[in-house]
């Protein structure tokens, strides 16, 4: 056991010169700065760029923290609770900021709103950033939507006389079959696998573009419809698409022609080739086009340590030209008006123009995301995507399956009481699944 | 079988181990060298045509990374050293004596990791910002020995449960005393199990995501700042991501190889 000895004891000095460097790295904290905490900008690429282009002009030094959307209600509550808050600025979806109202955790931000003079910030993002209440809970911030990218390859298979900027779901199809028939593959695509964001197609455009709703009207015989017709447009999907996470690869590989994503995870396949691609609005149904805008926005945390900075933060963020900057640095759009004209780099002008193609489409159906799910959010994600698996993957007959998921959607809706949002109609109480 | 039908064999056998696990370490190496391009070709080129560092060099240039890596380390560590100070003498109580209670003891420990931490989050939180161990890599450190307590205290016990009695009352005999006894002849034996134990209470706190991003705010792990949403980035962050993933836990089992091959019946080789 000789040989031991040295490993040993290398090893335990190794080990007492960290605990010694923690004890004494643990009180020297770095200068006081505002903890900005956020759900938004995540992935990594996003978030450098934030920290090193967006936030580096900022009048007051900010430490941009990211978060996972379960995670941000806890800290903010339990830094509440503790009476020692750590983090000013919350950065999050509305969604997400709604609980945190519920349980008084954001300040009013009238003052704030009143000095911000020389923008003007749309006006029903501001109205919805009351949260239901009569003083503004959170300032909006940014806003982000989904899209589809074709591969240029892919329009001379589109059907005769559609028009790319106003698809149906059933042109869509054709178009799809029209290449599968031609080159023999499936060439559509979309994000169904694990990190993907295929709920909020369901959610933001399928439901709503073929039913007008989507707890009320669930499982209703156009909900039957529905899934049975996007079967059949499955037979023309790359089986791939329940391992996509990001578009923008499967595009740029060539794997996938025609595909649907959030703008961000299609932007690099934009932004790297913007002359072998195309981007249009997604497909409407017979209920019109459903889409789904996203918006962020600004909280400041009731007893921040740092209101009156984080209130700085909110000023610096919303001026045109940093919203500007974010879009050109995140791909995520303005809240505020700004002169669009600018030289955006060819990637970023093509989703632009598919975005405001979208909002200005004559059936433009705008949906909201799930509203009052809280801690939830995530079971009625998988409600969708259990549905789709059965109905789409397993060939199970919708009637069966819809009655069944629609049990579980009740049982989530009654647990959080939430109420319905666009495009379902209002309700009074919990949202009925009909 | 002639000799040189099984040193073929042999080295068949060798050629598929190795592949089995370094073919996925190369692909992965290959995705995170070899730039944006090659990630979204197919088929690879085994070869990567265009070398760069971009990937890797842009990965380790984000914002705290370091820093975030020093609190992991730390963390890590100091869970490590945690959970060997509790694991090893439980272990030891289990292996040795008889006493009541023991199997429910047994039992109970593992009930520590019954408890979802999602749904303790908040009162732990609050009391971890009330005790002032909020945001410091020791209140991270705290928790993960928590979780990693239970494993250490297992395998330390079967550990001294398979080390003869009679090699530690020989000791005694020779004028040892029960600790001194332990310390020279029973710990040196255990010692690769003990390894093994610290590797898994390192991985663990090296891993761990919830509780190092609820229990932190401005000092991250590294898992909780950054690795937590590698998976929402482009591909060849991830692969970038996985490499840089790989090489704590690899640089420290080959620290501690000697002991695990004594483990496994090769010693000292």
């Amino acid at each position: 056991m000789k040989k031991a000895a040295p490993f040993r004891r290398s090893f335990a000095a190794a080990l007492a010169g960290l605990l010694l460097g923690a004890a004494a790295w643990a009180p020297a904290a770095r200068a006081e700065e505002l903890v900005f905490l956020s759900t938004q900008l995540r992935p990594i690429e996003s978030a450098q760029k934030m920290r090193t282009q967006i936030l580096a002009g900022a009048p007051v030094p900010t430490n941009f923290v990211t978060e996972q959307p379960p995670q941000l209600g806890v800290h903010v509550r339990a830094e509440a609770q503790a009476g020692k808050p750590v983090s000013s600025l919350i950065g999050g979806l509305h969604g997400e900021l709604l609980p945190l109202a519920g349980t008084r955790n954001l300040a009013p931000l009238d003052d704030v709103l009143g000095s911000l003079t020389n923008r003007q910030i749309n006006p029903a993002m501001l109205e919805a950033g009351k949260l239901g209440g009569s003083q503004q809970l959170y300032i909006p911030w940014m806003q982000a939507t989904y899209i589809m990218v074709a591969n240029k390859q892919a329009l001379p298979f589109l059907p005769a006389g559609a028009d790319i900027n106003a698809l149906t779901y059933e042109q869509l199809a054709q178009w799809a079959g029209n290449i599968q028939e031609k080159t023999g593959k499936r060439l559509l695509g979309f994000p169904a696998g694990p990190t993907g964001l295929m709920p909020r197609f369901f959610e933001g455009y399928l439901y709503p573009s073929f039913t007008g709703g989507v707890v009320r009207s669930f499982r209703s015989p156009d909900a039957e419809r529905m899934w049975t017709q996007f079967r059949d447009l499955w037979k023309f999907v790359n089986p791939n698409s329940t391992n996509y996470g990001f578009m923008q690869e499967p595009l740029l590989s060539g794997d996938v022609w025609i595909a649907f994503d959030h703008v961000a995870r299609l932007m690099d396949a934009l932004s790297r080739k913007p002359d072998d691609f195309v981007a249009f609005p997604a497909p409407a149904g017979p209920k019109g086009r459903g889409w789904m805008p996203v918006v962020a926005g600004l909280s400041i945390a009731n007893g921040a340590p740092a209101a009156a900075e984080a209130a700085k933060l909110i000023e610096y963020l919303t001026r045109p030209a940093v919203q500007i900057e974010t879009l050109k640095a995140v791909a995520f759009f303005p809240v505020v008006q700004v002169e669009m004209s600018v030289d955006l780099d060819p990637g970023l002008r093509l989703a632009a123009d598919a975005v405001a193609k979208m909002g200005a489409a004559p059936d433009s159906l705008v949906s909201a995301l799930p509203i009052g799910l809280d801690q939830r959010g995530g079971e009625f994600d998988k409600l969708f995507m259990d549905t789709f698996q059965r109905v789409v993957l397993r060939g199970e007959p919708p009637r069966a399956v819809l009655d069944r998921q629609g049990e579980a959607m009740k049982r989530i809706i009654a647990d959080t009481k939430a109420a319905c949002w666009a495009p379902d109609a209002r309700s009074d109480g919990p949202c009925p699944v009909e | 079988m002639t000799p040189v039908w099984r040193r073929g064999l042999l080295w068949c056998g060798v050629a598929v181990l190795c592949a089995w696990t370094l073919v996925p370490i190369y692909l992965l190496a290959l995705g995170a060298f070899g730039g944006r391009e090659i990630v979204s070709q197919w088929p690879k080129p085994f070869l990567p045509l265009g070398l760069s560092l971009d990937t890797v060099g842009a990965f380790l240039a984000i914002d705290g990374v370091w820093r975030a890596t020093w609190v992991s380390v730390q963390a890590a560590a100091m869970c490590m050293v945690l959970a060997l100070l509790l694991g090893v003498p439980a272990g030891y109580a289990l292996a040795r004596f008889r006493f009541a209670g023991a199997g429910s003891y047994r039992l109970l420990i593992l009930m520590t990791r019954a408890f979802p931490v999602a749904i303790l989050a908040l009162p732990l939180t609050v009391s971890f910002i009330n005790l002032g161990l909020y945001d410091t890599p020791f209140g991270v450190a705290l928790l993960h020995a928590v979780l990693a307590v239970p494993f250490a205290t297992l395998v330390c016990a079967s550990l001294f449960q398979g080390i003869p009695a009679e090699l530690e009352e020989a000791a005694w005999v020779f004028g040892c005393s029960r600790f001194t006894g332990f310390l020279r002849v029973v710990l040196p034996l255990a010692l690769p199990g003990i390894a093994a134990a610290s590797i898994f209470a390192f991985v663990l706190s090296w891993n761990e995501v919830f509780a190092a991003s609820v229990l932190t705010v401005r000092h991250r792990t590294l898992t909780a700042y950054l690795l937590s949403v590698l998976s929402e980035s482009p591909l060849h962050v991830q692969f970038a991501g996985g490499l840089i993933l790989i090489v704590p836990s690899v640089l420290f089992i080959f620290l501690v190889r000697r002991r695990l091959f004594a483990m496994w019946g090769i010693g000292n080789r």
